[in-house]
């Protein structure tokens, strides 16, 4: 290490000491002192390490718990970021907080933002990259999808070595030809038909000869085995394949990979694509399909997002919605609960929420007309627009009650009819919500991430 | 229900960016109260459009990677779209929509790119910015208040036959310069406003259903329908 970077890490570090000893907090600013007085840090700080960097634009946390929970299976000492650190300063704060290890060459899982992987890569050449998929973002309105992927291919071209492992189902991750040697994942449980994505799916263009894409089978949005009629681009090879689709609940999903037999405490296809992306990082790093199981069984408070909480006997469940493609999905997964509900949506807003609410329209609510839900409540700063979206879906007056005081919609949720409520919220409505409940003694303090 | 009509979703595979396809929904929520039902068909890459077929057109907003395409593509559609437009066929278009009935755009990396002058207006592009944010207009002529958000790059200017579809409120619109928002000429209607505009804007979506009916069943009396009130909904 450099005297400048000792420099650098020492006061990082005490930066780091003081702010988490006395203030609670310090998750990237003693990064950016560090990185104030070596610019270069990362460099001396991830040379030890076997770097995984997982990115795209759902699932990036997940998938990062998963592959450390299945890599725990065989490497002893893992570093990781925590939730939301997934930047250069967050990143560059992680190493300092590591304990040297004691033996062998450790691994550091990282869950890195797309436009801060050539942040990494400038100084760090990873083992592995994991393309989790591209969608479009409420954070990210103006970047499309093809300057997103070009920002994380940016950020590849430094380490063309490293291998990628990527989502065979999103033709984006397909479109560029690579040097790096690409290991892809997929699903693989269904017979060939001829389909075509629903109207309203980013991303269907062939990006060899630009007709309209076809699926043999689909997922959901775009992904999927797909193939152009016109020039013949299909999806390429699987390496991992998902080879059975088993029962499907809120809470649980019951699934193959490659013949092996898995089941995952929590909910929703994309979180099937989560687990065979963190698969696919176990067999690669040579960790076995036994092993990973144990991993998926073991691990459950990885799945911390869909918490249940106890509202004076309702089981109630938060889940944050942040883009069509996420609530399209999470639609879909409250739609395989077979016992009723009651429905909240919560609609915010602000800059973290993403300020422009046309979205909510590209979520399929249409499908819970006929549940026969028999309460829902709308609420939250923009109640006006998910009130109209739920109305225009179907949902009948004298069972929508438009609430947009958070405090009084926790009482209405006391008073309906059914056992279990989903409220989908968008993030800042999440935190406010969980600061009532928090505040009536339903959940300790905590974001609970 | 009494009345059909037949609704092309331009490109509706393609340029479907921002919840465009909530324009659909609200146009069907709308017709249904209006004893109205919707054939909604998508016309995309390399299928026909045929003035004929069709009561009533919406052309959504996409990237500038599809819109590239579209703008190619479209020329295919240019002598149809443009018979259907000057033989009153009401339409919506929305943000590149709305640019491609012009003359012309210009794309992400600087090129122009043709439209198909249907309508007179022409749209340039801001350096490295773009209009982000709530949007409130008025139409004169009618008094009614419309509420959007916009969020785009091109800077549009209107031609002599087309009127404003309101003027600036609070927010940007066509250019941020002459205080105009959108388009109306004969029965189209143009704009930048996502929301989507048919969701927060309901008198829009009346207006091209009632169009759409007066122009199909010419001697049909639909002073019912165009008395449907039209409770806020923003």
């Amino acid at each position: 290490m450099s005297f400048r970077s000792g420099v650098a890490t020492f006061a990082g570090k005490s930066s780091y000491w003081f702010l988490h000893t006395f203030l609670h907090g310090g998750s990237s600013l003693p990064g950016k002192i560090t990185l104030k007085l070596d610019p270069n840090i990362l460099r001396t700080l991830g040379a030890k390490y076997d770097v995984i960097v997982i990115t795209g634009t759902n699932g990036k946390t997940l998938t990062t718990a998963l592959t450390v929970s299945v890599l725990h299976e065989k490497y002893p000492s893992i570093l990781t970021n925590p939730t939301g650190s997934n930047m250069e300063q967050g990143i560059v704060t992680t190493f300092l907080n590591a304990k040297n290890p004691k033996t062998g060459r450790p691994l550091a899982v990282l869950e890195v933002d797309e436009a801060n992987v050539i942040k990494v890569t400038q100084y760090i050449e990873p083992k592995a990259f994991v393309f989790t998929n591209i969608f479009r973002d409420q954070m990210d309105r103006y970047g499309e999808i093809y300057t997103t992927y070009q920002k994380i291919l940016d950020g590849v071209a430094l380490a063309p070595n490293a291998t990628i492992i990527a989502n065979g189902d999103s033709p984006i991750f397909h479109s560029k030809e690579l040097p790096n040697p690409i290991e892809y994942y997929g699903f693989d449980d269904q017979p060939d038909t001829d389909m075509k994505a629903k109207p309203n799916t980013d991303g269907v263009l062939c990006p060899n000869c630009e007709h309209i894409l076809h699926y043999h089978s689909l997922t959901y949005s775009n992904q999927g085995k797909y193939f152009c009629p016109n020039c013949g681009f299909s999806r390429p090879e699987l390496t991992y394949r998902l080879t059975k689709l088993g029962e499907q609940t809120p809470t649980s999903s019951k699934f193959e990979i490659d013949g092996h037999p898995f089941k995952i405490q929590v909910g929703g296809t994309y979180n099937i694509y989560n687990a065979l992306a963190a698969y696919a990082v176990g067999r690669f790093m040579g960790v076995t399909p036994i092993q990973i199981s144990n991993a998926f069984n073991a691990n459950q408070q990885v799945f911390g997002r869909q918490e249940v909480i106890d509202v004076d006997g309702k089981r109630v469940t938060i889940i944050l919605v942040k883009n069509p493609v996420g609530l399209d999905q999470v639609l879909h997964m409250i739609g395989t609960d077979t016992h009723p509900f009651s429905l909240v949506g919560l609609l915010n807003a602000n800059y973290a929420d993403g300020i422009d609410t046309s979205w909510i329209w590209d979520g399929d609510f249409e499908q819970l007309a006929d549940r026969d839900i028999p309460t829902v409540i709308t609420g939250g700063e923009r109640y006006k627009d998910i009130t109209f979206r739920l109305k225009v879906a179907g949902i009948p007056d004298d069972r929508h009650i438009v609430e947009p005081n958070l405090e009084k919609v926790v009482d209405e949720i006391k008073k309906v009819s059914t056992d279990r409520v989903y409220v989908l919220a968008t993030y800042t409505a999440m935190l406010q919500m969980r600061k009532i409940l928090a505040d009536k003694g339903y959940v300790k303090e905590g974001l609970g991430l | 229900m009494s009345y059909e009509l037949n609704v092309a979703h331009l490109y509706g595979d393609l340029m479907n960016t921002y919840g465009d396809v909530g324009n659909i929904l609200a146009l069907n929520y709308y017709a249904k109260q209006m004893d109205v039902s919707l054939n909604v068909k998508v016309v995309s890459l390399e299928e026909d459009f045929k003035s004929a077929d069709y009561d009533l057109a919406f052309f959504g907003g996409g990237q500038d990677f599809e819109q590239t395409i579209v703008s190619q593509d479209i020329q295919t559609k240019k002598a149809e779209l443009t018979k259907f437009i000057e033989s009153d066929g009401p339409l919506l278009a929305i943000c590149g929509g709305f640019q491609l009935l012009g003359h012309y755009y210009i794309g992400a990396d600087g090129e122009k790119l043709p439209g198909i002058g249907a309508l007179d207006h022409y749209t340039l592009a801001q350096d490295h910015n773009r209009f982000i944010g709530n949007i409130v207009i008025k139409n004169q002529e009618t008094g009614e208040t419309y509420h959007g958000f916009e969020n785009h790059q091109g800077l549009t200017y209107l031609g002599k036959d087309e009127r404003p579809l309101g003027n600036v409120v609070s927010g940007k619109g066509n250019n941020g310069e002459d205080g105009t928002e959108g388009a109306i000429y004969k029965n189209v209607y143009c704009s930048y406003f996502h929301g989507p505009i048919l969701t927060r804007n309901g008198d829009i979506a009346k207006h091209l259903l009632v169009a759409a009916l007066q122009r199909k069943y010419p001697d049909a009396d639909f002073s019912q329908q165009e008395a449907l009130p039209i409770p806020a909904t923003f």
